[in-house]
């Protein structure tokens, strides 16, 4: 680990003139602190915590993982399924090749009463 | 380093008994500068095992042992950092909450070092913990790292990843900015706002 600094590069490395007495109260401060806040030493349960914890981050990282393979799969086979039904149910429309017009007489003509000569020959002797 | 390369590379392999003797070598370190950084005993465990978690999951990135350590102190700033950011939101003791006595107390027990006893420090670490909360958690780490922890600003620039100037311009900041709430208590009041408030 790094080795604490004992001799406090304060005023070594940065200008604290400025700071005046302030600045000194402070350091005096800070180092107290450091000498008030030893190392504490770890609880008999830390280990055993950690640990806990790593297989719960692997579990759960490996169920998101199965869960994300799952996904994109389904996605995959949602998207092959689509593709086709799309395919075969826009086949008929895809094949006609008359124009607009056509397509206007097509629709016009099954509604229309079939031709009759017989009927016309009639009406023009009338 | 307080490991070896092999251990680590043990270690990197999945060796959990490798893992424990890392953990085991620069657990009470790091224990203690997550004391300092946050201020809070009782959460100190909680953000060390989060620390070694980090290090156990990102553990197969590491390709040189030099960087190791410097690495293990950003991975235990950014802890402390997400941890202090989470707490912000609950009540915590700042700067102006404390008395004038308070901080010439801890002054005072700044000045005699060799003789300062358990109440002496509970009192030192209140000012310095109700200080540093008065100010955001970016400059009570660089700070704590810097002046507390005893770090030179080449392993700071080793942590941080920026250079020696901007390292010095940010602690020079934050060092003002902690002063100012110094300021702030050990000074009396101006006049004019003293007569603005009997008016």
């Amino acid at each position: 680990m790094f080795q604490r600094n004992t001799e406090r590069s304060t005023g070594i490395e940065l200008d604290r003139t400025s700071e005046g007495p302030q600045g000194l109260q402070l350091d005096r401060l800070f180092r107290s602190y450091r000498d008030a806040c030893p190392d504490p030493e770890p609880g008999v349960n830390f280990m055993p915590e950690l640990w806990a914890k790593i297989e719960a981050r692997e579990t759960s990282t490996n169920l998101f993982g199965q869960m994300a393979k799952a996904l994109v799969t389904a996605a995959l086979a949602a998207s092959v399924i689509l593709g086709l039904l799309m395919s075969t149910v826009n086949q008929p429309a895809s094949n006609f090749n008359g124009t607009y017009l056509d397509a206007l007489m097509a629709d016009h003509a099954s509604g229309l009463e079939p031709l009759n000569l017989d009927r016309i020959s009639e009406l023009e002797q009338q | 380093m307080l490991v070896e390369f092999e251990l680590l590379q043990k270690a990197q392999q999945g060796d959990a008994a490798a893992f424990n003797l890392v953990v085991g070598a620069y657990r009470r370190r790091i224990l203690g500068t997550i004391s300092r950084l946050i201020g809070r005993p009782e959460d100190v465990e909680d953000v060390g095992q989060e620390v070694f978690l980090r290090l156990y999951f990102s553990l197969g990135q590491l390709r040189t042992p030099e960087v190791f350590e410097p690495w293990l102190y950003r991975l235990t700033v950014n802890a402390c950092y997400d941890y202090l950011r989470k707490s912000k939101r609950r009540p915590e003791s700042r700067m102006s909450d404390l008395s004038d006595q308070q901080v010439m107390m801890a002054d005072a027990a700044a000045g005699s070092k060799a003789q300062l006893d358990e109440s002496e420090r509970h009192r030192v670490r209140d000012t310095v913990n109700g200080m540093l909360a008065a100010v955001s958690p970016e400059d009570r780490i660089l700070l704590t790292m810097k002046e507390v922890e005893g770090l030179s600003l080449k392993e700071l620039e080793g942590i941080y990843g920026v250079n020696e100037n901007a390292l010095k311009v940010r602690l020079f900041r934050a060092r003002q900015r902690v002063l100012k709430k110094l300021k702030g208590v050990t000074e009396p009041a101006p006049m004019s706002a003293k007569s603005d408030k009997a008016v």
